[in-house]
């Protein structure tokens, strides 16, 4: 993901060179090949690589572990074949109606499941699919049972039937082609960066204004297409279904595990497990089925285990890292954009995208703010306004309702009264975050929420992304915000090799990078050092001094004495103060919540 | 039974067994083929069973789920899983598919109890299961490795700091877990037949009363099992035999949407 293919020449050009030949070796191969058992073989490898593909794009890039697949595989199967048995009306519009009615039956589905961890999300996946083998297998009149449906052989293209497997090499072929070109394209989109952010960090992403729920239903949506038009597929390849094959748990299983072994959240990964397993299973079935039945699955299953524990990043991944390094060895340096660095670090675009920048301002105003959890009053009663341009403290005792504050107005927690007007927009129950990202307000986590397995880079431009769609122009914008921040040297590391510090300058980088009005920091310069302290607290008086509104929890004085022009004091999750720092030094109350009776003294 | 045992490897190592039920199945088999060979009765078998599964228990964890510990969700739901490839075609290859059962003196015993007709293997099957859960209940409560499963159950850094062995505590409770559901196979021996895949038929009634009882409780596993008997009784009446299993997953699927704690679960 670190990469487009236009900025590094030598890369694209040998990439180009290698996709070129295998595109022409995979078309000549059903030709060229005469042999009955080969070419099924290779229907059987584009045909899975095809479904694996698609489990890849919900599974590995959303992160969404779907063990229920088969209940839209055989949607699309049971569609087509009926449609077609009962109405006359070809499989390929049946392929369609299938994909259409499985589209529907998933987004009844996905929806509430969402919800769920991924443990249970897998679980309720499996219960889905059986519930629908059960019902295949019960509703006798419709689907015969047990019995299955056979279609009876009338070759031709409106039928959807053949009489060589070099047609059905082909469909599956272009099945697959396509299927992998859609991947590529979402890998290098917005929409890609937002599914990878999703998975790797929820929370996260929603604070950057990514819509996590309508990303994962959009990849359901196309996951589930392919996998019900190979399900039609499969119909008409093999003329007959019934409910043990189209509705199988091991079918469900065997797309996760293609995708495993060849690299999951990789666009080529289910296409090499596809190609590496399918020999070996098609190889051990006609070796062993008859003496050993069920050898393939045990031999599946110990593949599957070794593969999670031992190898978990699949072939796609190695090849990946090793044509990276080789990449790197070859041109000596690592791949960084063409640009040259003087244009990436001109002076800040750190543009509001309001009009009206005027300081003094009212931006954002909280009126009796409430929230209670059970029995414990966490807000109680809570007003307070910002003007525009100010960097406002947060402070107050641990448990005082601090980070709830903030999240009640970044949207994670719906308040239970009270009002909060940004802008001059409403903004209470605007659940879920991402709406109030959009809106304009930007915030941190306390504990920081990277994207582990993305580089810095990367985390910044799903930020970026918030307010422009163009991945180049993102990028560039990302490299501006990753100096900003001083991580320069570290914009192609994954982000969860940095340092503490390193990890709350990217949060607040990745925050900036929204372009927001208001920035909310929880707590950014909690455990570290007094130098870090000092690096971190010159970037947020930068950040200040570009117009962005500040507010921000801190427990270390000196950071919110010096930065602050007005502080807020919490107790209980009622306010007892407000004023300047110096105002709220000299405050009893608040040296009695609070600062304690030392402060003023040992200041 | 089978859900105690997998509530308590999901409360304590918060990773789902999906091959639960495939040792159940082999414990079925293990009682068989004792029944068979040695005549040993079935519910005699549990003493040889119960400690036997222990040991298989503690072996499977330290060799296939350790490692993947602190790994993604990913990686742990595809372990079981392929242990579960694994051991039911393992059982497929050895037993072949057939359907075999044990046919004891009492298999047909009926006691006539308050104009209740009780078959004599369902009540022995309820009395064992029921003393063993207790026993077990106690053993959690009033030892000290009992203490340290529940401690872990609630925190595992937390329960590392106290002097917890967290790696030896995790292959009891796998241990215990997968025991229970060996004890299980042989309550279930003389009530019902053994084939290989005899297992995820169980395994996911086993879920839905997890999930219905709350998957971190043992006791709402106790009343999840109770009250799917209930919903078994009344859809298989109603609706349709056939349908039974399908009304246990749409009932499944709606608990973990609206309730995903379960009836007796804490979050």
């Amino acid at each position: 993901m670190t990469f487009f293919g236009r900025e590094i020449n030598h890369k694209s050009k040998a990439l180009s060179v290698i996709i070129v030949l295998a595109l022409l070796a995979l078309v000549a191969l059903p030709f060229l090949i005469r042999n009955e058992f080969y070419l099924d073989l290779l229907v059987m490898i584009f045909f899975w690589a095809t479904l694996a593909g698609a489990w890849n794009l919900l599974g590995g890039f959303a992160g969404q572990i779907s063990l229920g697949h088969t209940a839209y595989f055989g949607i699309g199967a049971y569609t087509s074949t009926l449609l077609y048995l009962n109405f006359s009306i070809s499989p390929w519009i049946g392929m369609f109606a299938g994909a259409a009615l499985s589209i529907l039956v998933a987004t009844v589905v996905g929806y509430p499941c969402f919800r769920l961890s991924s443990h249970f999300f897998a679980l309720a996946t499996i219960a889905f699919a059986e519930v629908l083998r059960l019902l295949a297998a019960y509703w006798r009149g419709l689907t015969k049972g047990g019995l299955g449906l056979l279609t009876p052989f009338k070759p031709g293209l409106a039928y959807f039937m053949f009489d060589n497997k070099m047609a059905y090499a082909y469909i599956a072929l272009a099945f697959m082609l396509f299927m992998v070109l859609v991947s590529w394209a979402i890998q290098r989109s917005r929409f890609g960066f937002y599914l990878i952010s999703l998975r790797e960090d929820q929370d996260g992403a929603e604070s950057l204004g990514v819509d996590t729920h309508r990303g994962k239903m959009v990849a359901l949506i196309i996951s589930v297409f392919f996998t019900s038009a190979m399900g039609t597929f499969y119909s008409q390849y093999f003329q007959f279904i019934d409910p043990e094959s189209c509705f199988s748990i091991s079918l469900s299983i065997q797309l996760p595990l293609l995708s495993i072994i060849g690299g999951l959240g990789t666009v080529l990964g289910p296409v090499l497990g596809a190609f590496l397993l399918t020999p070996i299973d098609v190889l051990l079935r006609g070796w062993l089925g008859g003496v050993f039945a069920g050898l393939n699955l045990i031999v599946y299953g110990a593949i599957l285990i070794g593969a999670v524990m031992y190898f978990p990043i699949g072939v796609g991944g190695w090849i990946k890292i090793r044509w990276e390094r080789w990449l790197k060895d070859k041109m000596g340096s690592p791949a960084i954009s063409s640009k040259p660095e003087s244009a990436i670090t001109s002076p800040q675009p750190l543009k509001s995208r309001e009009v009206n920048k005027a300081d003094g301002q009212i931006l954002f105003e909280v009126r009796s703010l409430e929230k209670h959890f059970g029995g414990l009053q966490a807000v109680r009663n809570l007003s307070f306004q910002i003007k525009r341009g100010e960097i406002v403290g947060l402070i107050g005792p641990n448990g005082a309702g601090k980070t709830t504050i903030f999240n009640l107005i970044s949207g994670f927690y719906s308040a239970d009264g009270g009002e909060m007007e940004f802008n001059g927009h409403r903004i209470t129950g605007l659940a879920p975050p991402h709406k109030v990202c959009r809106k304009g307000i930007g915030r941190t986590f306390q504990i920081v929420k990277p994207f582990s397995n993305m580089s810095v880079l990367d985390n910044i431009m799903v930020g970026v992304f918030c307010r422009l769609k163009d991945p180049r122009k993102s990028r560039i914008e990302a490299l501006t915000m990753t100096d900003f921040a001083g991580l320069s040297k570290h914009r192609f590391s994954p982000a969860s090799s940095l340092t503490i510090a390193d990890r709350k300058r990217l949060e607040l980088a990745r925050a900036l990078a929204t372009k927001p009005d208001l920035l909310l920091l929880d707590e950014v310069v909690a455990g570290l050092t007094p130098r870090e302290t000092k690096e971190l607290m010159s970037i947020i008086q930068a950040i200040s001094a570009q117009g962005v509104t500040i507010l921000m929890i801190e427990h270390v004085m000196k950071a919110v004495m010096a930065l602050s022009g007005r502080i807020i004091v919490i107790h209980h999750g009622e306010k007892i103060a407000e004023g300047t720092p110096a105002e709220v030094g000299e405050n009893k109350a608040v040296i009695d919540a609070y600062l304690g009776k030392g402060f003023r003294r040992g200041k | 039974m089978i859900s105690i045992g997998l509530t308590l490897i999901f409360g304590v190592l918060e990773i789902i067994n999906f091959a639960h039920g495939e040792f159940l199945m082999l414990s079925m088999y293990a009682s068989f083929w004792l029944f068979q060979l040695y005549g040993v009765d079935p519910y005699l078998s549990i003493l040889v069973i119960l400690p036997a599964f222990f040991v298989i228990g503690l072996a499977i964890q330290r060799i296939t789920i350790q490692p993947v510990l602190n790994s993604p969700p990913l990686n742990q739901i595809f372990t079981t899983i392929g242990l579960s490839l694994i051991l039911q075609n393992v059982a497929l290859f050895l037993f072949k598919a057939d359907y075999r059962t044990v046919k004891t003196s009492y298999s047909d015993l009926g006691l006539n109890f308050v104009g209740l007709i009780i078959s004599f293997p369902r009540m022995i099957a309820f009395i064992l299961a029921m003393g063993i859960i207790a026993a077990l209940l106690i053993y959690l409560k009033s030892t000290y490795t009992g203490m340290a499963i529940r401690a872990l159950a609630q925190e595992r850094r937390a329960s590392m700091l106290m002097g917890i062995d967290v790696y030896k505590t995790y292959r009891i409770a796998f241990g215990i877990g997968i025991a229970c559901v060996g004890a299980a196979g042989s309550i279930l021996m003389p009530i019902y037949f053994v084939f290989p895949t005899v297992g995820s038929l169980f395994v996911l009634i086993a879920f839905v009363v997890v999930i219905l009882g709350g998957y971190n409780s043992l006791i709402g596993s106790l009343v999840g099992g109770l009250i799917i008997g209930v919903i078994e009784g009344f859809s298989g009446f109603f609706i349709s035999p056939h349908l039974k299993e399908a009304v246990y997953f749409v009932i499944f699927i709606f608990i973990l949407l609206f309730r995903p704690t379960g009836l007796f679960g804490r979050k």
